[in-house]
């Protein structure tokens, strides 16, 4: 009987967990979905070893449900996931299911650790994990592993817009171990003469935003390549 | 008298047919690599950035005119060692083989004046070259691709400069290019002072060339203590001009190593110019 008694408290704290997990992402799932569309002032900083490249200022556009464009004068880096596919996957409320992974300190927040895991195979997505801070509904980091670009960190701080859960400082952290380069091409006079100037396997790329346009329309012209 | 025999030699040069290959040889290879880039030239630029491309996007005119033009610059300086000694190689030689050498010597100019004035006629024609390669690559290069950021490869990663400070630096580039491409030009004249036949100094000047860059690309440490010492190692040293920061002690250092090789060469040409017994 106690042994029952056990195994049913389990059931109904895990129940509970998943609950409380599956509630929050739908609170910062429908803050989300109050942005049908911004535009924004960038502010690139990209300290990724094997890349040299001074701060670049662009501007980023986008619009729902996942399209995104940045226009820069120059080249800009960016991480070619992170800036629209984690809203566009916890949009669809029907392709995952979240599990609570307890708590954690971030920042001097109490964050709760939550799982996201899709259902399906289709998915690029393995799995999501994300740090949100349930008094605010905000999500204050996440860790995408996917399919094709392994895992990506990103650290999310915010402003004044908050409310629609858009941050004005992103802070991604990627992996650089796959890093290549042909040798061929790579051939210059001093290669021998120094080592590599980093051989640190991560790199981070600081995305701070300015000037949010909030659902003021975005034209598709900005979406053409 | 300098000065006008140096200008003599510039007629000479101009005179001759095969003072033109060059520039018709640089003007097809630009255009068909223009061609070339302008039909495919995304798929050369992912060649460089694919393994950065699974994880970063790169946003922004990437193949653009100052990267056109380090292509052609990376490409060119190569082969274009071959088109300078082709007339530089024929300057004293040529004379010899024609037998005019003997008929310039009965002016009343001295036989280093004469080297001498033959160096600055090869310079002139070097300059001129490097002005070319300049004006397709890096003029026409931008009228077909417009400008932009440029990325460049080097051996420790990928080097993104800025549109504003990209100039500066293919001027210094070109200054370098011309300085190693002078010292071709000293080679082949040092050679041709030993030669009586256009040819012999021509393909002892390539020779050298590839001879040296061979025991440049050997991974071999029995070369190690050599290789800082040739020429051919520091022709390419242009290229750290495009480094973030620019290592101007080791540009300096292969400046200087250039220098060195010319005033070597041009010494050596005089010397043997000096001596030697002209009999055609």
């Amino acid at each position: 009987m106690k042994i029952l008694f056990l195994f049913s408290l389990l059931f109904i704290g895990q129940a509970f967990y998943a609950q409380n997990a599956s509630q929050l992402v739908k609170a910062i799932r429908l803050k989300l979905e109050k942005v049908n569309d911004y535009s924004v002032d960038i502010h690139i900083k990209a300290q990724v070893p094997m890349i040299k490249i001074d701060e670049v200022d662009a501007k980023m556009y986008f619009k729902k449900p996942n399209r995104i464009k940045v226009e820069s004068k120059g080249i800009a880096i960016l991480p070619k996931q992170g800036m629209a596919e984690l809203n566009y996957f916890l949009s669809d409320e029907k392709a995952y299911t979240c599990a609570m992974n307890g708590n954690k300190m971030l920042n001097n927040v109490n964050t709760a650790v939550v799982s996201v895991i899709p259902l399906g195979d289709q998915s690029d997505i393995i799995l999501v994990k994300l740090w949100i801070d349930p008094k605010k509904e905000l999500i204050m980091k996440s860790q995408v592993t996917t399919k094709s670009n392994g895992t990506l960190d990103v650290t999310y701080y915010y402003g004044d817009q908050a409310k629609y859960g858009l941050p004005y400082k992103m802070v991604f952290t990627i992996d650089v171990k796959n890093f290549k380069l042909p040798k061929s091409v790579a051939a210059d006079l001093h290669q021998n003469k120094k080592s590599p100037s980093n051989t640190s396997q991560k790199g981070t790329i600081i995305i701070s935003m300015r000037n949010y346009i909030v659902n003021k329309g975005v034209g598709s012209s900005h979406f053409k390549n | 008298m300098l000065w006008k025999n140096t200008y003599n030699e510039l007629i000479k040069i101009s005179a001759k047919p095969r003072s033109y290959i060059g520039i018709a040889a640089l003007t097809l290879l630009i255009a068909i690599i223009l061609f070339a880039m302008k039909a495919d030239g995304s798929k050369y630029i992912s060649f460089v950035t694919s393994s950065f491309e699974q994880t970063l996007s790169f946003n922004g005119n990437i193949l653009n005119g100052n990267l056109i033009a380090f292509i052609i610059l990376q490409m060119l300086i190569v082969h274009i060692p071959l088109l300078v000694a082709l007339v530089t190689g024929d300057l004293l030689s040529g004379e010899a083989a024609m037998g005019t050498l003997r008929m310039l010597l009965t002016k009343p100019i001295s036989r280093k004046q004469v080297v001498f004035s033959k160096l600055i006629a090869a310079a002139v024609y070097t300059l001129i070259l490097v002005l070319w390669l300049g004006f397709l690559a890096f003029i026409v290069g931008r009228w077909v691709f417009g400008t932009g950021d440029l990325i460049v490869l080097n051996s420790d990663g990928l080097v993104i400069l800025k549109n504003a400070d990209v100039l500066w630096r293919y001027g210094l580039a070109f200054l370098v290019a011309f300085l190693a491409l002078m010292t071709i030009s000293t080679l082949s004249l040092a050679f041709s002072a030993f030669a009586n036949n256009s040819i012999g100094p021509i393909v002892s000047t390539m020779a050298v060339i590839i001879l040296f860059t061979i025991i440049g690309a050997l991974d071999v440490s029995v070369f190690d203590h050599v290789k800082p010492w040739l020429f051919t190692t520091h022709m390419a040293s242009w290229r750290s001009l495009f480094n973030n920061p620019v290592p101007w002690s080791d540009i300096k250092e292969s400046v200087w190593i250039l220098l060195a090789h010319n005033v070597l060469f041009v010494t050596i040409a005089v010397y043997k110019f000096q001596k030697k017994d002209i009999t055609s």
